[in-house]
């Protein structure tokens, strides 16, 4: 079999050159695709990660089991440091029970008074996550419920205390939820006894910054920071976490979700969110009284909508 | 042509495929995510170098592209480009194979780390051509750094489990030429 191996060399190596070229310029225009129809390759990952990921959920499962296992048996070697601690926390706990009894039915009461009825349409859908995003540079889950059970794009996501994210990007069977760290999160919210506004926006640390503050001064460690409902993409008054100083002085959220352990999550069955079909229009100063003024909470668009 | 050489060059490729799979899997594991952790190697790139530096003809560029866009698709990277730049950056190894084939393993991999910092520079400065948001020029070198210290240990992995290593003087393969 021993062939002249300059013959054949000779002529293939231009064509192989040509051909490698052709194939990282199809790469490129995939990627410029990308940049300027993002929405369609967008979808087109959604619905291969749908097809794909569900598949490995047999392996998936005993693994992120087993790791937890050994997780909790790291604890065990700790287990009278946690029980002291646990005491400690009861009894505080105890403190604050009794506080939220009082609050609720001081609650219940005025909701009686004013007649108030919660929106039925506020209701949730709870998924379980299925895989991490995979890369250190992004900030995601995948939830095993989608276009199926009705999840749309842009819903609020919960724990069972504080918000998680926004679900971005929904499958048939799949849903990923952009996490509130994610470099791509802004959520506006409001911090609570001042009332300051801002705009919470996720820069890949543990600890997302508060940007655009009016008064800054108002603001101190320790403040609850809650969903403001601005713009109507997310329900008012959900729970996000507390400010907190980091170490480069600026003022930072310290979420209230447990982020470590992310395992079943809520998904806010909003009002229909308009569809976002076109790249916006220039941000200027309203014309007077041509334009009529931003509803001021989620409530308001909900009872327009509905 | 079932010579066993050529049996093994599509068990290599089948090797490379499964691993990719399995370092897609591990890394998509729901273990609770931690924001601003420090980011590990980027096995898979260390791989492809290694190979493609030891035997190119085990790794021919249409795999690596396939192999890499899907990672791009499932790691929710803009799809395409890392790929493009990989590819580029094995074709340049693949065609100084007889150089690399004379050099020290220390220079190898010094050539590796200065291909792994160029296709990191690449890679952010066509995210700044595009206005695409990047995270952090320091966390971004971490994981480049990782990669670099990882790559003896994935040289010296394929070494011992797939017998990968630079064709020996005098070796001939499959159709009996002189490699």
């Amino acid at each position: 079999m021993a062939k002249d191996r300059s013959g054949p060399e000779e002529f293939t190596r231009p064509l192989r050159r040509i051909l490698v070229g052709v194939l990282v310029l199809l790469l490129l225009v995939v990627f410029l695709i990308w940049r300027i129809d993002s929405p369609r390759v967008e979808r087109f990952r959604a619905a291969l990660i749908d097809r794909l990921v569900p598949n490995m959920e047999w392996a998936l499962l005993p693994v992120t089991k087993a790791a937890g296992m050994m997780d909790d048996f790291q604890s065990y070697t700790r287990i009278y440091e946690q029980n002291q601690e646990l005491r400690r926390e009861l009894q505080q706990m105890k403190a604050w029970k009794e506080a939220a009894l009082q609050l609720e039915q001081k609650n219940a009461r005025l909701l009686d008074l004013n007649q108030v009825r919660l929106d039925p349409k506020l209701t949730h859908v709870t998924g379980v996550v299925l895989a991490d995003s995979g890369s250190p540079f992004r900030q995601s889950v995948l939830l095993n419920v989608g276009a199926r059970d009705g999840i749309r794009d842009g819903w609020a996501t919960m724990d069972g205390i504080g918000l998680v994210g926004r679900i971005s990007g929904v499958g048939q069977t799949t849903a990923r939820v952009i996490l509130l760290t994610d470099s791509n999160s802004r959520i506006p919210v409001i911090v609570q006894p001042s009332g300051q506004k801002a705009l919470l926006s996720g820069d890949n640390s543990s600890a997302p910054p508060l940007e655009f503050l009016e008064k800054p001064d108002l603001v101190r460690p320790g403040d609850r920071v809650v969903t403001s409902g601005d713009g109507g993409v997310f329900p008012a008054d959900l729970l996000v976490g507390q400010v907190a100083q980091g170490t480069d002085r600026r003022l930072r959220v310290r979420l209230s979700a447990d982020y470590e352990r992310l395992e079943f999550l809520r998904v806010l069955r909003s009002h229909d969110l308009p569809p976002i079909t076109d790249p916006g229009g220039v941000v200027a100063p309203p014309l007077p009284a041509a334009l009529p003024a931003l509803p001021e909470d989620a409530a308001a668009v909900e009872g327009a909508d509905g | 042509m079932a010579d066993p050489v050529r049996g093994k060059v599509w068990l290599l490729r089948g090797a490379f495929v499964g691993l990719a799979l399995v370092l897609f899997f591990f890394r998509i594991l729901p273990l609770g995510s931690d924001a601003g952790k420090w980011p590990g190697p980027d096995l898979l790139l260390c791989i492809i170098l290694a190979w493609v530096t030891r035997r190119p003809d085990y790794l021919p560029a249409l795999l690596i592209a396939f192999v890499v866009l899907a990672e791009d698709l499932l790691l929710m990277r803009p799809p395409g480009l890392w790929a493009a730049l990989v590819v580029v950056a094995s074709e340049f190894l693949r065609s100084r194979a007889a150089l690399t084939r004379e050099l020290s393993f220390i220079v190898e991999w010094l050539l590796i780390s200065g291909v792994m910092l160029a296709l990191l520079l690449g890679y952010r400065l066509v995210f700044a051509i595009a206005f695409l948001p990047q995270p952090g020029f320091g966390f971004a070198m971490v994981q480049t750094i990782a990669s670099i210290l990882c790559y003896p240990f994935v040289v010296g992995l394929s070494w011992l489990a797939l017998n990968l290593r630079k064709p020996a003087m005098g070796e001939v393969d499959a159709y009996g030429r002189r490699m």
